[in-house]
């Protein structure tokens, strides 16, 4: 029985000699890349220094045996997905149980048979490729805070109240800026915009959550508590004016048409949480607070400002910032006039 | 008849058409060396009454054994891993003795298949 298993870098942990020859004298013929570790302490050495695919680790070994091993394994998000083997002479059921209850994909009892052990390290490699794809397309598809909530506490369904800033921002006049542009040209400008209305948010600690057309949502202080969100929030609007500036400099420079963005800001309770079904779901925020949000976005046309909080917003920030109050306002949904400020810019 | 009861031929061809005979020479000349080690430790960890590490040391000698078809040895090494896992070493002087005679003859028969081929 030949399998092509997809070769993979591995470690090898054994305190006798003869044990760790054979074990990389086989991988080795099968393609496999091994590195060598002669008990636990310089395993996670070699861990915390080099990739690894895979780990065949032994149990009984002096400074660190291969149980510490394993339980310091499994408390490191950066160790914790490669796929352990555990290969040792210990027959006895319980170590077995123990290891397997430690998180060990297996445990394989010396003399390893050759064959046995090809087939469980190309099941191991394979896991360890599927557990990096997950990761990417977690990393690509949720914001590095969802990513980290989501292999935290897992996934589950359902929400909870927290106090956070909601910020929404729109490119004003995208429609007729569409219409006098190529397709080509009109993706090149939002992954732009994109780009760097991103940095400006992740760079204060919010979270973008929401793309729509040339519309964006971020939320300050969930998944993950932001002490100061309501300056943060602020603090990232300035930034991204900032940034259209300078985009909208290097249009003019190209003869290209600049843009203008409208920003509404926020605070209050929100619920957050994942909302769609099992298959496909997203980490989003509901509420009054963010149906505000998106109408002083909104009303940064009327307003003819582009930066535009609530009072709960305003009451947070610090003297440093300098706001306008525009008065009361009539805020479509809302069934009484809102005071509300604007942010100057510049 | 006399090798074939320390070295079990099955083990040890196995491991040759498997690994290649160049690397089981290699191998057969770190085992005699390790395991010369191993049983000195042994014999140390012994008089200081060190009973977990004189498991230790009889753990790893059954396990490297065995691998290479040395399975009467291996299970002598065995019954010396469970006396120090036990933290009971009453009685183990003459098993150690015996190992390090037995180990002799373990490695004059590697010896001996290494140099047939």
């Amino acid at each position: 029985m030949s399998h092509n298993v997809t070769p993979g870098r591995l470690l090898v942990v054994d305190d006798n000699k003869v044990n760790r020859l054979l074990l990389g004298r086989g991988l080795e013929q099968q393609g496999h890349r091994v590195a060598f570790a002669e008990n636990g302490r310089q395993a996670l050495e070699m861990l915390h220094q080099n990739e690894f695919d895979l780990m065949l680790l032994d149990i009984q070994m002096p400074e660190m045996d291969g149980y510490q091993v394993l339980e310091k394994v499994a408390s490191d998000l950066d160790l914790r997905d490669i796929p352990v083997i555990v290969t040792s002479a210990l027959e006895e059921l319980d170590s077995v149980v123990r290891c397997i209850e430690m998180g060990a994909e297996d445990y394989l009892i010396k003399p390893v048979n050759p064959v046995l052990l090809r087939a469980r390290i190309g099941a191991g490699l394979e896991k360890k490729r599927l557990r990096d794809q997950q990761h990417d397309l977690i990393r690509r598809f949720a914001t590095a805070e969802v990513a980290q909530d989501l292999e935290e506490s897992g996934f589950a369904l359902g929400g909870h109240f927290v106090e956070a800033t909601v910020m929404f921002s729109d490119i004003r006049g995208f429609t007729s800026l569409v219409e006098q542009q190529s397709p080509a040209d009109t993706i090149e400008l939002l992954n732009t915009y994109y780009t760097l209305m991103f940095e400006a948010i992740s760079e204060k600690g919010g979270v973008v959550n929401q793309m729509v057309g040339d519309g964006l949502m971020a939320i300050f202080g969930a998944p993950l508590p932001l002490p100061d969100h309501s300056e943060q929030a602020v603090r990232a609007a300035l930034e991204m004016i900032e940034m259209i500036d300078m985009f909208n400099f290097d249009q003019a420079a190209s003869h290209r048409p600049s843009i203008q963005i409208g920003i509404g800001i926020a605070t209050g309770q929100v619920i957050a949480g994942y909302t769609g079904t099992q298959r496909r779901a997203t980490y989003t925020c509901v509420g009054d607070t963010v149906n505000l949000a998106a109408r002083l976005e909104a009303y940064t046309k009327v307003a003819k400002q582009p930066i535009l909080i609530d009072e709960t917003t305003r009451q947070s920030l610090s003297d440093t910032i300098n706001v306008k109050n525009l008065g009361p306002a009539e805020i479509k949904g809302k069934n009484q006039a809102l005071t509300i400020y604007s942010v100057p810019v510049g | 008849m006399q090798e074939q009861a320390i070295i079990d031929l099955a083990t040890y061809n196995q491991l040759k058409e498997l690994m290649g005979a160049d690397f089981v020479e290699e191998l057969v000349d770190t085992y005699n060396i390790e395991t010369g080690t191993l049983i000195e430790q042994l014999h140390q960890a012994l008089a200081s009454g060190e009973a977990a590490s004189f498991g230790r040391y009889a753990h790893s000698i059954k396990s490297s054994s065995a691998s290479l078809g040395a399975i009467v040895f291996s299970l002598q090494a065995r019954e010396l891993e469970m006396m120090g896992k036990a933290n009971d070493l009453s009685g183990a002087g003459i098993k150690v003795e015996q190992l390090a005679t037995n180990f002799l003859r373990v490695k004059q028969c590697l010896e001996d298949l290494k140099n047939e081929s």
